[in-house]
């Protein structure tokens, strides 16, 4: 519980209050916890894959309303609920769930909401299994975990046509002081929504023409309907946040001219968007990639109706994906539904350490994606035109644990081996976007270019500027860097009472 | 939204716009580009700046009509909006004390020079412009650029692929004209930049070359407009565009230009049918 409490205080206290209140207690008691342990969990309705590969709409298709009630009761109410210890941004899980089991949707929405602004979201692209639902209490019981993210979602796509719930807009009052958040993705929607929520008056600067940051360029909307995110970005503005897009802190307008323009506190949450390569030879060949091209090209600029939209995508038969993580999952799958004959993962550790959330491996899988283990190229092959033909891969295996506590993968000696391949996509991670906090005079920056920030407050190490999300953590999840936003609300908030 | 003051066509191909843009035009430097998406189904294309007016809160872009983005820019009128404009992007070209300079501009490079000129040439500078077109009447806005020019030339080939030797001749003899003469400057086509890069390479007189490749963000966040300068790969959009023309790997930077030229020709043809059936 502790690390919760670390910005909630007394949570502990407020969820048992909620807990003793009648309602809940009559509806423990209308069924049976030996009854709620026999209820199976509720698989995610989805597109089958065969058709699935031929479209880009969203794989999981959400729960009925009778499905959403019936996984609801699953929950046992439980005295000491490990789900919101597990979760980042410490969500009244149990509340909302018995909300929804009370059929008191509206309620389960508003308590959701009052911790977490954008819960379509992470209800469908949070690693629920290694947080909220690994602490579920009914893993210890033997059984499934409640599915806390396949409800969350139900409850926000359920109400997603209400108009804008029990919140006051009116309430900005610009004498409180202005704040700059640079960047619209999860960290700065969330500190922007949570200081508008205060009373601060707060403008969103988005360097794209779009806002949603990782959320708009980065994630496919087969995971991600952009409905989804426009409407959950729609009920931040409607909180009285400005969202400026085109607008690049650091060249449009520098820190400075914004300081002067009377914005007295700064958030940056400039996201992780450096693409790593490799820096091996041929990589600038025809046909090797960014994933952060591949996937912007595809998911910002709508490449996949092209040429109805007019950025194009690579075309391309046989795809190679180096890379473990959900990056690389969302850029295999899209090269599947872009029509390669061939969409193969390259990862040099092996399946268990392999940092995707467990549904977007089994989705890949599903749709045909092969999975190459212990292996990573060491050159690509270029035909006379400066196009991409192959790749030699080398094998490797697990030695010692090395600073990130994984297994360091070791090269097998005489292993090459080559393949063809007529499309590479790079997915080995992102490091922080250095466009603008390279150039703010003062910020101390850590090893990777990361904005080094006290981890209780986020504060930089500029009085009043404020960081959070990947540009702290380099490529991390949506959840931690909502939780960062957050903490910096709160402490900018605090920041400014004593200005 | 950024609305469109004026679009008027100087030559042949080339078309000049002024867009409502006050940020920008507040902090644009000679040598930046911006962004441009022209409409809610567009790409985003690098044009570079070729003015600004800090007063009227308007910039100027410069562009040859070519590809269905810049197509759809040719096509639009005065009170029109844009989709958006970003920037300005890239690192501004360097204006210090070089005593002598020239700069080699052709096609939207005329234009994308002139701020780079007058800057220049408000810091002492002697500047001499080599225009660089297909004959005389490809020429635009040579008076704006005579103002702040200490010499105006001009270099005409029939097309791409006729002979460099004007080019070369010209060069080389400016060079024995004026001794001093340390820096050049090139905007323009691809074949121009890595043409006069070639040219002052065989006199060892530094050359800068504005390269413009492939973008999708602009800002860092993609690697599309990777270029390998003396050996090591940049990214053009936050580390140049400007570089020294002979590090560039020319081939490499040719290629990688043409990506996309099967799809490029596939959205123009859907493009122009899509104009067709709306007349």
């Amino acid at each position: 519980m502790k690390k919760t409490e670390l910005f909630e205080p007394g949570l502990t206290e407020r969820l048992s209050r909620e807990r003793e209140k009648d309602w809940r207690k009559n509806l423990r008691r209308e069924i049976s916890a030996q009854k709620r342990l026999t209820i199976p969990r509720h698989k995610m309705p989805e597109q089958p894959p065969a058709q699935r590969i031929r479209n880009f709409l969203e794989v999981n298709l959400g729960y009925s309303l009778e499905m959403a009630k019936e996984e609801a009761q699953r929950c046992l109410d439980c005295g000491n609920p490990g789900c919101v210890a597990g979760c980042p941004v410490a969500i009244d899980i149990p509340t909302f769930i018995k909300y929804i089991e009370a059929g008191e949707l509206d309620k389960a929405l508003d308590k959701i909401r009052e911790t977490n602004g954008l819960p379509a979201i992470c209800g469908r692209v949070c690693p629920q299994e290694v947080q909220c639902e690994k602490n579920c209490n009914l893993v210890k019981a033997g059984k499934e975990p409640v599915a806390i993210g396949h409800l969350e979602r139900f409850v926000a796509d359920y109400l997603s046509l209400r108009s804008e719930l029990n919140i006051e807009p009116g309430c900005v009052n610009s004498s409180r002081g202005k704040i700059a958040v640079v960047g619209s993705g999860p960290s700065g929607l969330t500190v922007a929504a949570d200081l508008a929520r205060l009373g601060y008056q707060v403008t969103v600067f988005e360097a794209l023409h779009v806002p949603g940051g990782v959320l708009a360029y980065g994630i496919p909307e087969f995971r991600l309907p952009r409905e989804i995110l426009h409407s959950e970005i729609n009920f931040i503005r409607s909180l009285g946040v400005e969202i400026k897009t085109n607008f690049i802190v650091g060249k449009t307008a520098s820190p400075s001219d914004l300081r002067e323009a009377g914005y007295s506190a700064f958030f940056l949450g400039t996201g992780a968007g450096l693409p790593g390569f490799m820096n091996i030879p041929g990589e600038n060949l025809l046909g090797v990639y960014s994933a952060n091209e591949y996937l912007t090209r595809v998911n910002l600029m709508k490449a996949f109706r092209f040429p109805d939209f007019d950025t194009p995508a690579p075309a391309a038969r046989k795809v190679a994906v180096i890379g473990g993580g959900n990056v690389a999952m969302d850029a295999v799958r899209t090269a599947l539904r872009l029509g390669a004959a061939e969409a193969v993962i390259y990862y040099r550790r092996s399946r268990a350490e392999m940092p995707a959330r467990v549904e977007e491996i089994r989705h890949a899988e599903e749709e045909g994606v092969v999975f190459n283990f212990l292996t990573v190229p060491v050159r690509f092959l270029g035909d006379e035109k400066g196009r991409l033909r192959g790749m030699v891969l080398q094998r490797l295996t697990l030695g010692e644990p090395d600073a990130s506590g994984r297994p360091r993968p070791v090269p097998v000696p005489g292993s090459e081996f080559e393949v063809e391949v007529d499309l590479a996509v790079v997915a080995i991670g992102q490091s922080p976007n250095p466009l603008l906090v390279k150039q703010v005079d003062g910020l101390k920056l850590g090893r990777w270019g990361n904005v080094e920030v006290d981890s209780e407050t986020m504060a930089s190490s500029l009085p009043g500027v404020y960081a959070g999300g990947d540009a702290v953590r380099g490529g991390a999840t949506v959840i931690l860097a909502m939780g960062d936003g957050r903490r910096a609300a709160k402490a900018i908030d605090k920041f400014l009472r004593k200005c | 939204m950024n609305r469109i003051i004026l679009n008027e066509r100087l030559v042949p191909n080339i078309f000049h716009l002024v867009v409502e843009a006050p940020e920008i035009a507040s902090s644009a430097r000679p040598g930046q580009f911006v962004m441009v998406i022209p409409d809610e189904k567009g790409e985003r294309i690098p044009l570079n700046v070729a003015d600004w007016d800090k007063s009227k809160g308007t910039i100027d872009l410069v562009f040859m009509n070519l590809g269905v983005s810049t197509r759809k820019l040719a096509g639009f009128k005065t009170g029109d909006f844009l989709e958006g404009v970003a920037g300005p992007l890239g690192r501004p070209a360097e204006v210090v004390d070089f005593g002598q300079v020239l700069l080699v501009g052709g096609c939207y490079g005329l234009a994308g020079l002139y701020p780079l000129a007058r800057e220049l040439k408000e810091r002492g500078n002697q500047i001499l412009f080599l225009a660089e077109a297909r004959s005389r009447a490809y020429i635009y806005w040579e008076n704006r650029i005579r103002k702040v020019t200490d010499e105006f030339l001009t270099a005409f080939r029939a097309d791409c692929f006729s002979s460099d030797k004007d080019l070369e001749e010209i060069i080389l003899g400016l060079k024995s004209w004026k001794p001093q003469l340390s820096r050049v400057v090139v905007m323009g086509c691809s074949y121009l930049l890595f043409t006069v890069s070639e040219i002052t390479r065989k006199i060892g007189l530094k050359t800068r070359v504005n390269l413009n490749p492939l973008m999708v963000d602009g800002t860092g966040m993609c690697g599309a407009c990777r270029v390998t300068v003396h050996g090591k790969t940049y990214f053009a959009c936050v580390d140049g565009p400007e570089f020294d023309g002979h590090g560039v790997d020319w081939q490499e930077y040719f290629s990688r230009r043409k990506a996309f030229l099967s799809q490029e020709e596939l959205a123009l043809v859907h493009l122009v049918k899509k104009l067709d059936s709306q007349e």
